[in-house]
């Protein structure tokens, strides 16, 4: 139903098939259906009215007001309606209503139950006299009645409606017409008046086919699709209690690749539409809200949303729909933006009738996954011993020394008392006193609680519309201390001011505070807590070398993690505004224009502190206090202005030639400033957080700015829904561009080929739908920085002067290019959709092929330009892939049983790089030798290191095998990959790559009188993870005094020990080299939600309440991976290459993921 | 009601089709906007001399640290100087090396583009004086990071204008010797057009007397042997050709040896109007927003000395990079520069006792807030350096005595309180050299000039490498390789220099 009203609403969209407007014509009907409500405390039977030529419809008002009756009524009735003049006083109602109806050709019916009155023509029969009210039900095959049934008397335009138990009563000539039932979602019927009325069931639909989509700039029934589009219905969010917009896509769409980077609430998920086709650019889609081309979410350096997501603070529980234009050929109408996908998100709306009140509301409770596997107290001390006994005999074996000494031969010897030659003897005690031990994963985390309240109200008259919302969303991180809360609320009104004029307003205001005190990413929170031994004084405990606690002698100087989430703050607050004012005017009949002026604003604040309590060592901290606390402010306010003009003409020629046109264009600008202060030198106070008491404050304000102007055209034709086209052009032109290359032309192309329209194919009956499709798109990407073309300066200052004052200096930084343009995506496609055994099967296969060229690539260029490289149009990506989408009803009786499948495979190779490079080295700023390779003919981003390949055995050492710098036996021993007999960065070599082959998901919904349950389990292969938190906790020779990951309880331990082969002996001396140590399958399937919902409505059977609802969903709760090296395979948190030139985001302490258990209600009146 | 869509519509298309596409960046300057006014021009110079701030932690990472002065290896992980230290060949992808050839060819292009723009648009300078003085003072550096360059690498492609991408593409390294050939002629201009001295608020800005003192290194460089590579010795014997430029600088007057070792170190006695031995200083200040000031002070010290002995934050060092045990006891116990220079704090695994870092640069006392703040300056022309290598062009045949040398020699040794030396022989000025300069970057080069480099870096791994990590050095070693991201830029554009 919402689908429909969707498409109407937007009336200059798209509706090229007849059979969609055939629907339509229906539903305006529908909508114009005029429903008055009155609350009255009683029915009248007697009316005193006086009437002097007055229009009937004030009659009306009048009637209703005195009577208490609700009218129902075609407005259209009362287009020739004459004045009423009468003077009654305590007259029977019917009399009066007689007086009134009748004479205008009215019939009515009175419904006393129900407190209404049903107006419709008068039908003159034989005899001339309008004879029979009849009443009947229409329920669906559960035998509930169904609301909003039309119910037309064939071959009339005598029409009704069912109220909300599914009840109708028309008036009919006699009892030998037939009466035709309709409402989307369910089969047509018709039915003889003459027959049993008091239960008409209604079978549902297949409605898959006759779905209206979302595409850019309009609507179409999903059998006229010429490109493939996913989408995701209300439903599937409604019934799982999310609080974001982006899980709700996770594991759903084919070729939509939606990861979860962050376990942190309240985060943005990053999204991949069918690869990755850029090294330098964003590769995050556009988000289009409502028509409302949104600013792009672009992904920081170091994986997240820092700069903010699209889809924050809206309000899950307000979509209606999701679609993802994937393909080119559909993508391509938003031109130089879609490159990476288009994600269309449309919002509820009010629909005709009475007024629905919804409520729902969920309590959760969310715990970890998965902890880091590390050791525990045990075997950090067997390790530790190993390590200091080794060190001991290698450093002093000239003066006697062996494992085998005590305490005091060891001081004796060495001539004090070294931590790293000598064991804490408490170690060995029984009981280990004054020591603890501490898992200092279990000490972070902790169950977070989370809830959701949501309330709409939607409802609407045939002039007015209206969806408003409110919305709380609170939910406590898996980790002390983060949380997320949003408020929101959201107003969609729609108006008709006359018959040719539509306005409408679409608002939705939120604030959003996010609490994270700096917990993933390198040697913050989570990483200290997995890096922290876990063996700690018993006097300090979780406080080590915290306030006034010293660190443990035999652990690192890092700082108490607890202390550290209890302590730092981390604040985000965000109000944004997201608005959208539009006008619709029906220029001519099937020619409409479309005006609309969009604004997203949101302005935030972040605030940080952290208290000196919690770092550097405890004599620094007693020393200097709190000059050795620091805070900042930051702010950022963002504002996109889009202002767009459509102009639509759709007809239907001769029944057979559908034809839809649309012209339009396009002005965004987005602009955003921000502003930053930190303290310098500390603070002067002790608990005061705010930068008033911070010694210095140091400060400086920022603006950036960039427009898009766009004109567009669009062509969709087709003959008897059987042969699809459909033709666009867009040109956009950006600020972001050089000089001589503002603008770029967009084209793409689809047709499709409905072949069981055929007459050859009636013979088939099994096959109930079959479609060919193929499409040809170009389209843009243009996320780059806002001035990447033009030769900026930036200041280089200096010091002179006998005062070694500061002077001015200021030079260019960078390599100017006024030719710099588009990125470009040709792609290329063919597809097949296909129903089976009446549509018990439906599904759909893609095969794309999509060639990036003209990389926005920062080219490497010989340093005699003065730069390393400069932002030009270089090097091609191609990304080749199948997307499989598979929906069977698998029982259909009283047990129903469905299965959604979709699987993609998509595999990237670079074509070219720049100047005929054949592979460029990305750099890292955490390991001496990058680690990532873009090598032509190899996938983007290759993981490139030295491969190891066992470990090291004296008849190795014997036998010269190459070695990296001074290992002995049990350590690594690597592969020589340049047969040069050293093993050295040279060494490297290709050995996997970062992003999966396969990603699929399954959904299985079942239900059962009144339970459903489904389940959704996802996963991908084929990938691998070049992990650095992997090297943080597991490389070679890591110091005791860390921790260490928990596969080295198996390690190397002597010859005739050596373990299962995966690390070495822990005392190695030679350091480490990037290689396979870190390397890691990304491979994973999680069973991301199991919800069980049961209907109230079976057991509470109040007539007020129209839906009732309770879930259990389980999100997150089962999975596996094979991902050792951290928490969570997906996981981006930090700026591994420290260039902005090749970002590449990945692992360095980030958390596992969330599961979450969740209790729900979901109830309309 | 109904003719205000169409007009709306018509009005938003013709508002749109302005030429708003051109928007000027709001925060950021451009070229545009810039080299418009005099002062523009003298920004611009100042720029270049910005890019004198990383040349000292420049010398710490690829001199001090390859020579025989550090004993870097670092026993807890590998360190990015790993490679550097340990001759390794994996050096060609090294963010040290590649920071040499990036740093001073950034630098050569904001002096080439500077001269450019002077040259087309220098009329806004109004004094001619002026005008000359920044043309040669953009010389001046322009030869200072090609000589750094030729030290390093040996050949070099060589620009002399701002040059585009796809020009870039097409320039060859060219042999040394042109190299020189372009640092010389831009030094002679130099001498000829840069004052002797400057104005209070000039001071830090490159004299004539620097210029004369950089083109007699060049000329001692060009001097030295060739190793049969391609590197900075082309064995031209032009010891007499430096030794009249030392001795102006030395007769000027304007400078002198300070009478105190520490002193020339010292944070308050740094300016070199006031510090005689500065001849040319890189310059930085302390808590200046933005940083300008100094990182090398801590490069060779561990983290753990300022956490737990000076207790103050860490440092840029890490687990440090210990001064080689050699040189430390090569100095007599008297001498005031052991002392000063270092201090014995490092306990290394598998290497019994205190090793010493070199701790010549740092005052407890000053350790900035920001690790990369420190507030002293660099003495990249150091008095004493001109007076020991004016001993060394005599020592090597320019024209001068045995006694000039030793009353150098000894002025240097007995400040420090060092015995009095006779009949000092060139391989003892070096180890004196070694001595007196220790942590300031020139032992790599003296062993690059004496053409014992080989001989002398393998005879100290033979001792000192404790950990038996140092590869035994070749001559191919004597420069560092072309840094593989610019091989890789446009394959065949460069040759990489033979065995890396």
């Amino acid at each position: 139903m919402y689908k429909l009203f969707t498409s109407i609403i937007g009336g200059d969209r798209s509706c090229i098939a007849f059979k969609l407007l055939r629907v339509m014509k229906i539903t305006i009907i529908l909508l114009t259906v005029l429903m008055v409500h009155v609350h009255a405390s009683g029915l009248a039977q007697t009316i005193t009215l006086k009437a002097d030529n007055i229009p009937l419809k004030e009659v009306i008002v009048q009637l209703q007001n005195k009577t208490g009756y609700n009218f129902i009524f075609n407005s259209e009735l009362l287009n020739s309606s004459k004045p009423i003049t009468l003077n009654v006083s305590n007259a029977p109602i019917e009399s009066v209503f007689k007086l009134c109806f009748n004479r205008n050709g009215l019939s009515f019916v009175i419904n006393e139950d129900e407190g209404t009155i049903v107006l419709s023509k008068l039908i003159t029969s034989k005899t001339g006299i309008s004879a029979e009210i009849i009443r009947g039900t229409v329920v669906d095959e559960k035998g509930e009645g169904i609301p909003g049934v039309s119910v037309t008397v064939k071959g009339t335009k005598t029409v009704t409606i069912t109220n909300n138990n599914g009840a109708f009563t028309i008036n009919v000539p006699d009892r030998t017409v037939t009466l035709v039932l309709s409402i989307v979602g369910y089969q047509s019927k018709e039915v003889l008046a003459s027959t049993d009325l008091s239960k008409i069931i209604l079978k549902e639909a297949d409605t898959r086919l006759d779905e209206v989509i979302v595409v850019g700039y309009g609507t179409q029934k999903r059998s006229d699709l010429t490109a493939p589009i996913s989408s995701l219905s209300a439903k599937a969010i409604e019934e799982r209690g999310l609080s974001r917009v982006d899980q709700a896509l996770v594991g759903q769409l084919a070729g939509v690749n939606v990861k979860q980077t962050t376990g942190l609430p309240g985060k943005g998920f990053s999204i991949q539409v069918r690869g990755a086709g850029s090294i330098s650019a964003n590769t995050e889609p556009l988000y289009v809200i409502d028509g409302f081309p949104l600013g792009q979410s672009t992904t920081d350096v170091s994986g997240g949303f820092s700069g903010g997501n699209a889809l924050d603070n809206i309000n899950p529980d307000d979509i209606e729909s999701i679609e993802v234009l994937k393909d080119a050929a559909a993508a391509a109408i938003y031109g130089s933006r879609a490159s990476n996908g288009v994600v269309m998100i449309t919002t509820k709306k009010g629909q005709v009738g009475k007024t629905k009140i919804q409520f729902s509301s969920s309590v959760g409770a969310t715990n970890i996954t998965r902890k880091v596997d590390v050791l525990n107290g045990d075997e950090w001390i067997d390790r530790a011993t190993e390590m200091i006994n080794a060190a001991y005999v290698a450093a002093y074996s000239s003066r006697g020394a062996t494992a085998a000494d005590n305490e005091a031969k060891r001081i004796s010897i060495i001539g004090t008392r070294n931590v790293a030659y000598v064991l804490d003897p408490r170690w060995a005690m029984p009981g280990r006193p004054g020591l603890q031990v501490i898992d200092w994963q279990d000490e972070i985390f902790r169950t977070g609680l989370g809830q959701n309240h949501q309330v709409s109200a939607s409802g609407g008259t045939n002039n007015v519309n209206y969806f408003v919302s409110v919305n709380n969303i609170n939910q406590e991180g898996i980790v002390k201390a983060t949380s997320s809360k949003i408020y929101s609320a959201r107003a969609n009104v729609e108006a008709n001011i006359n018959q040719k004029l539509k306005v409408g307003v679409n608002l939705s205001p939120s604030y959003s505070i996010l609490q994270d005190p700096g917990v993933e990413g390198k040697d913050v929170i989570f990483h200290l807590a997995l890096s922290m031994p876990p063996v700690q004084e018993d006097s300090v405990g979780v406080n080590a070398n915290a306030f006034r606690n010293n660190a443990y002698n035999y652990s690192v100087a890092l700082n108490s993690p607890v202390a550290k989430a209890l302590n730092q703050i981390g604040q985000t607050k965000r109000f944004r505004t997201i608005a959208s004012v539009y006008g619709i005017y029906t220029i001519a009949k099937g020619l409409t224009f479309k005006t609309s002026v969009n604004i997203d604003n949101s302005q935030s604040n972040i605030s940080r502190y952290t208290p000196y309590t919690v770092t550097g060592l405890l004599s620094v901290r007693n020393a200097q206090t709190t000059v050795n606390t620091s805070g900042s402010y930051l702010t950022a306010n963002y504002l996109s202005f889009v202002n767009e003009n459509t102009l639509n003409y759709s007809k239907t020629f001769k029944g057979d030639h559908s034809l839809n046109l649309l012209l339009g264009q396009s002005y965004n600008s987005f602009s955003s400033d921000n502003s930053t202060m930190s303290s310098v030198g500390g603070y002067t106070h002790a608990t005061i957080q705010t930068l008033n008491y911070a010694a210095g404050v140091r400060g400086n304000t920022n603006a950036t700015k960039n427009l898009l102007l766009s004109y567009f055209t669009r062509a969709q034709y087709n003959y008897k829904g059987r042969y699809l086209f459909s033709a666009s052009i867009r040109t956009d032109g950006s600020s972001r561009f050089g000089a001589n290359n503002k603008y770029g032309l967009f084209p793409a192309g689809s047709i499709g080929w409905r072949i069981n329209e055929e007459s050859f194919m009636k013979p088939l009956t099994f096959i109930s739908d079959l479609k060919l499709r193929a499409t040809y798109g170009v389209t843009g990407n243009n996320s780059i920085g806002d001035f990447g073309s033009i030769p900026t300066t930036a200041s280089y200052g200096y010091v002179l002067g006998t005062g070694q004052t500061a002077v001015i200096g200021q030079a260019p930084n960078r390599v100017a290019n006024p030719d710099l343009r588009w990125e470009k995506s040709t792609t290329t496609g063919v597809g097949i959709d296909f129903g089976v055994l009446k549509n018990r099967i439906t599904g759909s296969f893609d095969y794309y092929n999509r060639l990036t060229t003209d990389l926005l690539l920062n080219v490497s260029i010989p340093v005699v330009t003065g730069f390393q490289a400069y932002l030009s149009n270089a090097g091609s990506v191609r990304n080749k892939g199948l997307e499989l989408e598979l929906s069977s009803r698998n029982l259909i009786g009283k047990f129903k049983w469905t299965t959604n499948l979709q699987a993609s495979y998509n595999a990237n190779k670079v074509v070219s790089l720049a100047n005929g490079q054949s592979q460029l080295l990305v750099p890292s700023v955490y390991t001496a030798v990058g680690n990532t390779v873009l090598r032509v003919g190899e996938p983007l981003n290759s993981i490139f290191v030295v491969k190891k390949i066992g470990h090291l055995t004296q008849q190795d050492i014997d036998n010269k095998v190459a070695r990296y710098g001074v290992q002995s036996v049990g350590d690594a021993k690597y592969e020589d990959f340049d047969g040069n007999g050293i093993i050295d960065a040279n060494d490297r070599q290709i050995v996997g790559h970062p992003n999966p082959d396969y990603t699929w998901g399954i959904t299985n919904t079942f239900s059962y009188k009144g339970f459903d349950l489904r389940v959704l389990i996802q996963g991908q292969n084929g990938g691998s993870i070049f992990s650095l938190l992997g090297r943080g906790i597991s490389q070679t020779g890591l110091a005791y005094i860390y921790n260490v990951s928990g596969d080295y309880r198996n390690r190397w331990r002597s010859p005739e020990n050596p373990g299962d082969g995966v690390r070495g002996k822990a005392y190695s001396t030679y350091g480490n080299i990037v290689n396979t140590d870190w390397l890691y399958s990304s491979d994973y399937f999680r069973v991301r939600n199991i919800t069980l919902g049961y209907d109230l409505k079976q057991i509470v059977k109040l007539k007020s309440i129209s839906t009732a609802r309770v879930f259990l969903s389980a999100e997150n709760y089962f999975g596996s991976d094979k991902y050792y090296g951290g928490a969570n395979p997906e996981s981006a948190n930090t700026d591994l290459s420290g260039n902005g030139n090749y970002p590449q985001s990945g692992d360095y302490g980030g958390l596992p993921l969330p599961k979450m258990l969740t209790f729900g209600l979901n109830v309309s009146f | 009601m109904k003719k205000i869509f169409p007009l709306i519509f018509l009005l938003s298309v013709l508002l749109s089709c302005k030429k708003e596409l051109t928007i000027a960046p709001i925060s950021i300057g451009t070229t545009e906007t810039f080299y418009v006014t005099q002062e523009d021009f003298v920004q611009g110079s100042n720029a270049i001399y910005n890019a004198l701030r990383t040349y000292p932690d420049r010398l710490i990472n690829l001199s001090e640290t390859r020579s025989d002065n550090l004993y870097a290896i670092s026993v807890l992980g590998v360190q990015l100087y790993d490679p550097i230290n340990a001759f390794r060949t994996d050096a060609v992808s090294n963010t040290y090396v590649n920071a040499a050839w990036n740093d001073n060819f950034n630098a050569i292009y904001r002096a080439n583009v500077f001269l450019e723009q002077l040259e087309q648009k220098g009329s806004v300078v109004a004094s001619a004086t002026l005008r000359n003085r920044l043309q040669a003072e953009a010389r001046f550096l322009r030869a200072f990071f090609y000589f750094d360059l030729v030290k390093y690498f040996g050949k070099v492609p060589v620009v002399t204008k701002p040059v585009t991408a796809l020009e870039s593409v097409e320039i060859k390294r060219s042999p040394v010797a042109d190299v020189y050939k372009v640092i010389i002629d831009d030094l002679q201009y130099a001498i000829a057009n840069l004052p002797t001295t400057y104005a209070n608020t000039d001071i830090g800005r490159a004299s004539k007397y620097a210029a004369e003192s950089l083109l007699a290194m060049v000329y001692m460089a060009r001097s030295g042997p060739t190793y049969n590579i391609e590197g900075p010795g082309l064995g031209l014997n032009e010891w007499s050709l430096a030794l009249p430029l030392l001795n102006d600088v030395i007769s000027s007057g304007q400078f002198a040896l300070n009478t105190n070792y520490a002193n020339i170190f010292s944070y308050t006695n740094q300016n070199p109007s006031v510090n005689k031995e500065a001849i040319f200083d890189v310059m930085y200040q302390t808590g200046l927003n933005p940083v300008l000031g100094a990182s090398f002070i801590s490069l060779p010290v561990p983290d753990a000395y300022f956490t737990s002995v000076l207790v103050k934050p860490a440092q840029l060092g890490g687990s440090g990079r210990p001064t080689s045990y050699d040189l430390y006891n090569s100095y007599e116990n008297a001498d005031a520069r052991k002392s000063f220079n270092y201090v014995l704090y490092f306990t290394q695994l598998g290497i019994p006792g205190n090793r010493p870092f070199l701790k010549k640069y740092l005052d407890p006392t000053k350790v900035p807030a920001v690790i990369t703040d420190w507030g002293i300056n660099f003495i990249a022309i150091r008095y004493t350096d001109i007076l020991m290598l004016k001993a060394e062009c005599i020592l090597k045949g320019a024209s001068g005595s045995q006694t000039e040398v030793d009353n150098i020699v000894n002025q240097v040794r007995t400040r420090s309180g060092a015995s009095t030396m006779s009949n000092v022989t060139i391989s003892q000025l070096l180890a004196e050299r070694r001595r007196e300069f220790s942590g300031e970057g020139s032992r790599w080069f003296d062993l690059q000039r004496s053409g014992n480099l080989v001989s002398v870096m393998n005879d100290w791994i033979t001792v000192n490498d404790d950990l038996k990590q140092i590869q035994p050095v070749v001559p191919n070693w004597i420069i560092y390789p072309v840094p593989q991201a610019q091989l890789d830029a446009k394959p065949g554009l460069y040759t990489q220099n033979p065995g890396y």
